[in-house]
């Protein structure tokens, strides 16, 4: 009787596991249409264009979000008074069609488009606009993402539905582009400050979160994905694929299969590695896409408090500008360019990246790569040649410099040992150290460095990155606990600083892209920073199925994560005649069954293999 | 052999004690059985543990240097005020802060400096993925890996038992997250013209309503791969205990009685010689389950699974504080549960232990 049971438990466990890894394997042979990004076709099935991203959006309340996910995700949601333009990123109308500034300069007033809806059909208005700024300047939460933009401004009046004005402490160029999503004023006049921060801004039993940009959010699984669903009173019409998914993976590598395999239909940030085996893959289409970012060599140029105290241990040897120069001098960026980034970036030269076409300073008599012209640098400024192949300065300081690199980035490991390499032969020692990032901050804001290698992502309006070489962003000191401010190069410049002040009055804004050229000028004369690389961005689609993207800027920028939300406008499915959309993952194919069933009886033997009943077991206790 | 014991003996529960003096009875515990007491003071001592984890998990991290506010903020354009109000409650006197910590360990009241809401809301979020995925291999792996064990181990030497040995001590020294990107390549992309049958990654399909059968069904589809990955990985050191203890038993008088009544020798395997072999499995099973909330890191990371390993990582950058020591806090408790759990079982399943 005892042995009996003992047999029915046993059976009983085979059959669970053998259900547990066949189950699976039922819709993947069953479910026709179940694969989970269906690639578009002509039948009137939903069309639905898969982005992979490895971070996730970290919240979809605007208010809240900080990961940049999540800023791709609002401006797919809402609206912005204007937009920065696909081409060159000049302001060109959002929800204003027009906007001009008072005469007195005391006042912006924006023309808001006429007969416009939420995404619930309730109107969008001018009252909508004015209430979502009034909520940011008067706010407390609602000032973490966008108080930048706010701080100039007084108050917001609508004067009626399609007028707003925007009252102003003083001139500021940053009216033009003031990314302050604009939000629903009947939803969010219910939820206080106090919940803001709480407030999570997610669908609810199956309603989309009412929005007014070109996609609204109708499903939001934390660390899987978001579903977004075409708006219909989006005020440029409805975009063409009738939904957007942002799909997470935590690797990149994880994405490219993903691609390749047709779960997803976009991706960036590749490695030149990754890039490169995607080349050639049929229904792929690989891009290296300009991108706004540039990574730098930095030097410690007398770290300070704003106060002027000196902090940290720098070295003396770094603050002579001819030692800077013969550093610079010293770096071939076209090498870095081509060796460490896989050919995916430019060679370096001033902060404001060349894809900005009206701010860019392209320099006009640019420090090129001799080490030569770099040895007669130092030896005309008094550097003497040690016996050791280490020069000594006047002073008689022996030439070593500590250089940290980044353990999160392969290519900032790689960028420091050849900058070694090159000065080791200027006579100048470098001893490198790898850190973490986070550690990078700490001592850079301490002071306690020499040289590091990181970078920025520039925005298209220049004035936080002009900021970052300003005296008031050097660190400040509180109960003994330094702060780091945005300066890591404690480059502080009198007249550097006046010019940052006026162009962040100046709204002209021809007028304004001189005084930025010239600070551009300035800081390259200084080499504060080598600027080495101005890096890609590898991405890349399907081709197969999608086409009609907008590059940002025109002709070979970014496609998507772009500052707007061109390409989510304009892509378009590929056409089942043009293309060959049916081939792609999407549907059943006689292969995956086979694969399935095979997989299918090799679990089910296992099972039953463990559940077996052993022969003539009739022992008696 | 003896490394793999030594793993088994690691971390076991504590030594058996010697049977306790009747005449030394302690005055509070009179009238209690001895599995009564013996559970009392393992019970003790595990909240004893907690209590000391609760106050160094809490000074632990403040002992981190940074400035995590800066660093999370960097390229962003945030106005000073906006900084120092987001730096109040990190730059808050430590005892004031130890105090708020210790009136609720638990409370939603503590920021995630990184994600800017409560922490243990990001946390709860994370573990249903984490047990799911970790809890269902650890059952598969105890049931296939025992049996693989113990069928090894009885007939020592044959052919069943070398391949099973081989294939398991190769599995044993596996880095996880290798055999789980060969599993996706193999399975997910699919190689050699057969086509991938399950998805890259992820815990379901965009679109797919969980609370429906075809949404469990979806979620099932997604775990094949990382439940079997870890499966493989946690199946093979539980074969090896099992292999190993029954080896130890299988020279013992007992069997040796058992066979001289004339039992059989499935008989004598079944109800003499496993039940014993089972014990130090039983312990590395559990011993196990405690660290299935910290789940496994690698395999999340390849399969894209949305659990706790992710977000443990994800807050040693910046340093998180406040999350570290929620995750910490959690993954010490369930480690010291797991623990307790080992031990009572252990004392259930053996009268030795609690005599």
């Amino acid at each position: 009787m005892r042995v009996r049971r003992l047999w029915q438990a046993r059976a009983a466990i085979a059959g669970a596991i053998a259900v547990v890894f066949a189950l699976p394997l039922v819709p993947a042979i069953a479910d026709e249409s179940g694969s989970p990004s269906p690639a578009p076709n002509n039948s009137g099935e939903k069309t639905v264009f898969t982005v992979g991203i490895t971070q996730d959006v970290d919240s979809t309340n605007p208010f809240t979000g900080i990961a940049a996910a999540s800023f791709e995700a609002y401006q797919m949601m809402y609206p912005t008074l204007t937009e920065y333009s696909a081409a060159d990123f000049s302001t060109v109308p959002g929800l204003a069609e027009s906007w001009e500034e008072s005469e007195d300069q005391t006042y912006w007033t924006y023309k808001i488009r006429p007969g416009l809806k939420w995404s619930d059909g309730k109107p969008l208005t001018a009252r909508d606009a004015a209430y979502t700024f009034n909520r940011v300047i008067n706010g407390d939460i609602e000032q973490t993402n966008y108080g930048g933009y706010t701080s100039t401004i007084t108050k917001a009046v609508a004067e009626d539905d399609t007028t707003l004005v925007l009252y102003v402490k003083k001139p500021s160029p940053i009216m033009y582009q003031l990314a302050v999503y604009i939000l629903p004023e009947h939803i969010w006049k219910n939820i206080d400050g106090k919940q803001v921060k709480s407030y999570k801004n997610e669908p609810e039993g199956g309603e989309a979160v009412v929005g007014g940009g070109p996609y609204v959010l109708v499903e939001r699984r934390k660390g899987e994905y978001l579903r977004f669903e075409a708006n219909p009173n989006f005020y440029a019409g409805k975009p063409a694929a009738d939904e957007v998914v942002f799909r997470v993976y935590k690797n990149a590598d994880a994405i490219a299969e993903a691609l390749r395999k047709g779960e997803v239909d976009y991706a960036n940030d590749l490695s030149a590695n990754v890039f490169n085996s995607l080349s050639g893959v049929e229904g792929i289409t690989t891009v290296p896409s300009v991108y706004s970012g540039f990574n730098e060599i930095a030097f410690n140029m007398g770290a300070a408090l704003t106060d002027g105290t000196p902090i940290g241990n720098g070295s003396k040897l770094v603050l002579d500008p001819q030692v800077r120069l013969a550093i610079a001098q010293a770096t071939d960026r076209q090498v870095l360019a081509d060796k460490v980034y896989g050919g995916f970036a430019s060679p370096g030269s001033t902060v404001i990246p060349p894809l900005y076409t009206n701010l860019h300073l392209e320099p006009a008599d640019p420090v090129t790569f001799d080490l030569a012209a770099a040895n007669a640098t130092l030896d005309a400024a008094g550097y003497t040649m040690g016996d050791d192949g280490v020069r000594v300065s006047p002073d008689g300081d022996r030439m070593s410099l500590r250089l940290l690199g980044r353990q999160e980035s392969s290519e900032s490991q790689k960028v420091v040992e050849y900058v070694k390499d090159w000065l080791s032969q200027i006579g100048i020692e470098v001893k490198v150290k790898i850190v973490s990032e986070d550690t990078l901050y700490e001592k850079v804001g301490n002071g306690d460095f020499d040289m590091f290698e990181w970078g920025w992502v520039v925005e298209p309006d220049p004035d936080y990155q002009l900021s970052t070489f300003t005296c008031d962003q050097r660190s400040t000191e509180e109960d003994g606990t330094i702060y780091a401010g945005l300066s890591d190069s404690f480059y502080c410049d009198e007249e550097y600083d006046k010019l940052y002040q006026e162009q962040k009055l100046e709204t002209d804004q021809a007028k304004r892209a001189e005084i930025v050229k010239a600070m551009q000028q300035k800081l390259y004369d200084s080499n504060a920073y080598v600027v080495t690389v101005f890096y890609d961005n590898p991405t890349a689609y399907r081709s197969d199925r999608w086409t009609n993207f907008t590059p940002q800027p025109e002709p070979d920028g970014v496609l998507l994560f772009q500052y707007g939300t061109w390409s989510y406008q304009s892509i378009e499915p590929v056409s089942a005649e043009s293309g060959s959309a049916a081939s792609s993952g999407g549907g059943v194919n006689p292969g995956l069954i086979i694969g399935g069933v095979l997989v299918a009886a090799v679990l089910v033997l296992g099972g039953v293999l463990i559940g077996r009943r052993r022969p003539a077991d009739d022992d008696v206790e | 052999m003896s490394l793999i014991q030594d793993v088994a003996g690691s971390g076991g529960p504590d030594p058996v004690p010697g049977p306790p003096p009747l005449s030394r009875r302690q005055k509070g515990s009179k009238g209690l059985s001895p599995g009564a007491r013996f559970a009392l003071r393992k019970t003790g001592a595990a909240l004893g543990t907690l209590l000391f984890v609760l106050v160094v998990n809490f000074f632990l991290f403040r002992m981190l240097p940074g400035d995590p506010i800066g660093m999370y903020t960097r390229g962003r354009n945030v106005p000073a005020e906006q900084l120092a109000a987001l730096r109040a409650e990190l730059d808050r006197p430590v005892l004031e802060q130890f105090l708020t910590y210790l009136r609720n360990p638990f409370s939603s009241t503590i920021d995630s400096a990184q994600f800017n809401r409560p922490v243990w809301e990001l946390v709860t979020e994370r573990i249903w993925p984490t047990l799911l995925l970790v809890g269902t291999a650890i059952v598969l792996a105890s049931i296939i890996g025992v049996w693989i064990g113990i069928k090894a181990g009885w007939r020592r030497g044959k052919a069943f038992d070398k391949v099973s040995t081989g294939v398991t001590l190769t599995l044993y020294s596996m880095p996880e997250f290798w055999l789980g990107m060969i599993l996706l390549i193999v399975f997910g992309v699919g190689v050699l013209g057969l086509p991938g049958i399950f998805p890259i990654g992820g815990i379901s399909s965009p679109g797919t309503d969980t609370s429906s059968l075809a949404g469990w069904l979806d979620v099932a589809w997604h775990m094949v791969l990382p439940v079997a990955t870890l499966t493989l990985v946690y199946l093979a050191e539980y074969a090896l205990v099992m292999r190993s203890s029954l080896v130890d038993e299988m020279d013992e008088d007992y069997l040796t009685t058992a066979r001289a009544k004339g039992l059989s020798d499935k008989f004598v395997r079944r109800r003499h010689a496993v039940p014993n072999a089972l014990l130090p499995t039983i312990t590395l099973i559990f011993l196990n389950l405690g660290f299935t909330v910290s789940g496994a890191i690698t395999v999340e990371t390849v399969f894209s699974w949305p659990g706790l390993g992710l977000l443990s990582y994800e807050a040693l950058r910046g340093p998180d504080v406040a999350l570290l020591q929620a995750i910490f806090l959690l993954f010490s408790i369930g480690v010291v549960l797991a623990n307790l759990v080992a031990d009572l079982l252990y004392a259930l399943i053996d009268p030795r232990v609690r005599s």
